[in-house]
């Protein structure tokens, strides 16, 4: 995997991330079912670097985790966001509009 | 506060980490589980399911790694377990542990003890009040002729010196102690009495002097050191106000010193008393010390002038008695006169050691290196599963860091013994009672223990990180041609170690030829069976000259009847390093022109059984004996090179000359003798002049006795001294032979440290070149099967081995020999006889380094040839 794919990859999987858990607390695999779920398939993320995304994001205070019971009846750890999460997932939302929205112009001049 | 907020979770999970790592793991696992329970109700088989799964979940361990990171808490985990990790490879390989901390603690403890010593001698600040504001004030005509205040010269100071703050005076001297069981001969240090406002230190008990109590008239008193007390009145008595009697007079004690107090401004006494000043007849003699602080913002070249002033002005009024009018009174930092000239032979110490120390490093360098490739599979597979570089790089700093941190603290301990030794072994360093391993000395250790960790940890960490790690994993870690870099890395230690050994050992040859010629020298008298020995007359009996000469003139026939004994005679000085006086004089017949310097040679006062007992001969007319008398013409004797200096291919008998500054009453050379070493045996002027003590009575003078075969004793001198007065004591009893040998103590103290240093590094390189051999030999034992199983002769891989290493070496000494021809310059005050690039000695080390190095590669070498093809090519 090339190093300048993940990067990409990895920012915009944290804003994915605190997108998901907008709605409600989710444990690990529902954050990844969801992601997929939510873009009708087309991203299609390694499943384990979620893990690594998610420590991240809870070293920087934006989300944070306790254990639960999963409505599979398991033992979960579940995620939530933080006052700040949300914040920075607002953020985070106007800087992508604003980015895409750039692309898209561009894209479309050049045509 | 977000900050505080993430620290304390770093901190909990650094707290919790074993349960952050179950819940890690139970989460991943957990996920995987649902993936796979998710997948089989869409209809797959539990296998494909589980298959699947574990696809797109990618490597477990990676994101377990990634994750851990991400935390934030990585290091200081991994820091902790770098070090477990570490104590766990040295308990698995105790040989290499062991030969590599010990081969630090060596070097680390020796660079201790010598920096411990250089420290205190050389780089603390006195342990005085501002201290830098100190000065000695002395008489001086030229660079290198110096010598002490008079009564004139101390008082003008005291009046007339516009620099200083204070000023004080010091006359060293010894003293006869009666009272107690026996007289005993003490150091003392006569002061004034601003003594101790002027250093900034006072006594610890009772009182310093005061105001008024050095003037003639007031009442003795003295300040005693603290061991003195404990050895003279025991622990608990009261001492102040006790009375003292020294050479006769009674001094009232008024104060202790601190325990730690042995000496001051460099003169170590017993007895402080309070030096009173009478006033003077005459501008000599010149016995006073002038301690005196400047003022502040005053430099020294200020008070320089000042005292120059001074000199001008008491110049004309004493010019009967002095006529050097080119004598300055000239300041100098206090701390350089106590140090003098040592300074260089440690610095010299110092560097030895250094590269001691830097030797050592290199041989850990190449264990550790060594060490790294066998291990670089383990490297490898770590790598693989995900070890980042900067994590193995750690792990090798840290093993780095807990082996010098070992050696260090052995090298501490190993200090601490090796300090003891240079002290209770050496000579008399200036300032070696503050030399102590103390705060100072310890943060050093802690620092070159920190650049032992970082040099010796370097190789092996250049060497890990370059090295291709798939090629490791693939060849197993254990056979192969290993990388050209790491070959070059060690060969090129192997080449530093003797490039710094070849230094130390020219060094220690150099010094050693220097030693051996100094013991070589002739100090102009037989040393065997001669015994040199102080006996001092004190007390009110002795005022005058007539009662010195009577007692002398009764001791010595009694001394000459002692069974054994075959000639005895006294004298002012004690060859060969103590001329006792330096006297000043003009020729009669060739005077100096007006106001520039006389002449200064030893002037010793003698009986004519001295020239006897030494063994000197009378070359040309008469020795000075006990017909010369207060009532005859002064005569004297001469030394032969006293002769050819003054008067050469000329007579000198009848020649007159005037002393110590006179300008009437000339005295009359009616002898001249051989010439005897008063001024070290290095010394090269041999000019003295010889007076008759029954004409120039001394006091306190050393006897000469020689015996015949059977050893005559102190005892048997001591009983017939004391027949004639009970208070005179006698010390310093030495034969010659011990007095010639402790005359180049220094000399061989210098010698023997660099000599022990090269020896260690001599073997610490030899180590080197042949652990860097023999392993190379191992690791290529394949390749060497093959050219024997292709017909390689055993001795064209003999060749080939030794080959290798001789030219590491080879190159070492090249890079030595320059460097060395360099260094040595630094040696040349400490040489004699011997020049610092003295071709033989420098052939006889690279010689010897050859020698070493081809020892070292031969063992090696056969065992090259003793690889068995069949064995090693079936190993595979």
């Amino acid at each position: 995997m090339a190093r300048s794919k993940a990067d990409l990859l990895q920012g915009t999987l944290d804003m994915l991330i605190l997108k998901t858990l907008e709605l409600g607390k989710l444990h690990g695999w529902g954050i990844s079912k969801r992601i997929r779920e939510m873009s009708r398939d087309v991203l299609e993320v390694n499943q384990g670097s979620l893990y690594p995304a998610l420590y991240r994001l809870e070293d920087r205070g934006l989300i944070e985790s306790e254990w639960g019971i999963s409505p599979e009846g398991r033992r979960a750890k579940f995620y939530s966001l933080t006052g700040s999460g949300k914040k920075a997932l607002r953020e985070e939302t106007r800087s992508w509009a604003l980015f895409s929205e750039a692309v898209q112009l561009i894209l479309q001049t050049t045509h | 506060m977000e900050w505080m907020k993430r620290l304390a979770r770093r901190i909990r999970i650094l707290l919790t980490r074993s349960r952050v790592e179950r819940e890690m793991d139970d989460e991943m696992r957990l996920h995987i589980e649902m993936e796979i329970e998710d997948l089989m109700r869409r209809g797959m088989s539990r296998e494909e399911a589980r298959r699947k799964a574990l696809l797109r979940f990618g490597g477990v361990e990676r994101y377990k790694e990634q994750g851990r990171d991400a935390r934030g808490v990585r290091w200081l985990v991994d820091m902790g377990q770098d070090f477990r990790y570490a104590a766990r490879t040295f308990r698995k390989n105790p040989g290499y542990t062991f030969v590599a901390a010990l081969t630090l603690a060596l070097g680390i403890g020796a660079t201790t003890a010598i920096f411990s010593v250089v420290d205190g001698v050389l780089l603390k600040p006195l342990p005085y009040h501002d201290p830098g504001q100190l000065v000695i004030v002395s008489q001086q005509n030229s660079p290198t002729n110096r010598w002490p205040l008079s009564v004139v010269d101390y008082q003008a100071i005291e009046e007339g010196a516009r620099s200083f703050e204070s000023v004080s005076g010091l006359s060293r001297s010894r003293a006869v102690l009666t009272g107690g069981d026996q007289p005993e001969r003490v150091a003392v240090g006569y002061v004034t009495a601003e003594w101790f406002n002027t250093l900034g230190l006072h006594p610890a008990e009772g009182r310093g002097f005061l105001p008024g109590e050095d003037q003639p008239g007031a009442e003795l008193v003295a300040v005693i050191s603290h061991a003195f007390r404990e050895r003279q009145y025991g622990r608990d008595a009261e001492t102040l106000g006790r009375t003292l009697v020294l050479d006769g007079q009674g001094y009232t004690v008024v104060g202790v010193l601190a325990p730690g107090v042995r000496s001051m401004a460099g003169w170590r006494a017993e007895i402080w008393p309070i030096l009173q000043l009478q006033p003077p007849p005459r501008r000599g003699p010149f016995f006073i010390q002038a301690v005196a602080r400047l003022r502040d913002g005053v430099s020294q070249a200020e008070a320089a002038r000042d005292l120059a002033g001074v000199s001008e002005r008491i110049f004309p009024l004493w010019a009967d008695s002095f006529q050097d009018r080119e004598a300055r009174l000239t300041p100098f930092p206090l701390r350089d006169v106590m140090v003098g000239n040592v300074g260089g032979a440690l610095v010299l110490l110092f560097g030895a050691v250094i590269f001691v120390l830097l030797i050592a490093l290199a041989n850990v360098a190449n264990l550790s290196l060594a060490r790294a490739s066998t291990r670089e599979r383990e490297v490898a597979l770590r790598a693989s599963l995900g070890a980042s570089r900067g994590r193995l790089t750690r792990q090798l700093l840290v093993e780095s860091i807990t082996l010098a941190a070992l050696g260090g603290l052995v090298g501490t301990l190993l200090s601490v013994i090796a300090l003891d030794a240079l002290l209770s072994l050496g000579p008399q360093l200036p300032r070696i009672d503050e030399v102590r391993l103390d705060g100072r000395v310890l943060g050093f250790t802690a620092f070159i223990t920190i650049a032992s960790a970082v040099l010796s940890g370097l190789a092996p960490l250049i060497h890990g990180i370059s090295s291709d790690l798939g090629a490791a994993l693939r060849s197993g870690g254990r056979t192969g041609s290993e990388g050209r870099r790491a070959n070059a890395l060690r060969g090129g230690l192997v080449t530093a170690e003797f490039a710094l050994a070849l230094p130390l050992l020219a060094g220690a040859v150099l010094l050693f030829t220097s030693l051996e010629r100094l013991q070589k020298v002739d100090p102009g008298f037989d040393p065997e069976n001669l015994i040199v020995a102080r006996a001092s007359l004190a007390g009110n009996r002795y005022q005058d000259g007539t009662s010195v000469v009577g007692f002398w003139d009764n001791a010595l026939p009694g001394l000459a009847e002692i069974p054994g004994v075959e000639a005895v005679g006294l004298s002012s000085a004690a060859p060969p390093n103590n001329p006792g006086m330096i006297n000043n004089f003009d020729l009669r017949d060739r005077p100096v022109p007006p106001g520039s310097s006389q002449p200064a040679v030893p002037w010793v006062i003698v009986s004519p059984g001295y020239f006897e007992a030494m063994g000197v001969r009378l070359l040309q007319g008469r020795l000075p004996d006990i017909t010369d008398t207060f009532d005859t013409p002064r005569v004297v004797a001469v030394s032969s090179r006293w002769a050819e200096r003054f008067y050469p291919g000329e007579d000198v008998l009848g020649r007159q000359l005037y002393a110590g500054g006179a300008t009437t009453n000339p005295v009359t050379v009616v002898g001249v003798v051989s010439d005897v070493k008063y001024q070290g045996l290095a010394g090269d002027d041999e000019s003295v002049v010889y007076e008759s003590y029954t004409q120039n009575p001394w006091r306190s003078v050393n006897l000469v006795i020689r015996g015949r075969g059977t050893s005559v004793t102190a005892a048997q001198v001591r009983s017939r001294l004391n027949a004639l007065d009970p208070d005179v004591p006698l010390s310093n009893v030495q034969t010659a032979e011990q007095r010639l040998a402790a005359s180049v103590d220094r000399p061989r103290y210098w010698a023997t440290l660099v000599g022990i240093f090269a020896a260690v590094g001599l073997v610490l390189a030899a180590v080197g070149i042949y652990g860097v051999l023999s392993y190379s030999v191992s690791k290529q034992a394949r390749e060497i099967g093959i050219r024997m199983a292709l017909g390689a002769q055993a001795s064209a891989v003999r060749r080939s081995v030794v080959g290798r290493g001789l030219g590491q070496a080879a190159l070492g000494l090249g890079v030595g020999l320059a460097g060395a021809l360099y260094l040595t310059r630094w040696l040349e005050g400490l040489l004699f006889g011997v020049s610092p690039t003295d071709p033989a000695s420098f052939g006889l080390v690279v010689l010897l380094l050859l020698v070493v190095a081809l020892a070292a590669c031969y063992w090696p070498a056969r065992r090259a040839t003793k690889v068995d093809p069949v064995r090693v090519l079936t190993e595979e």
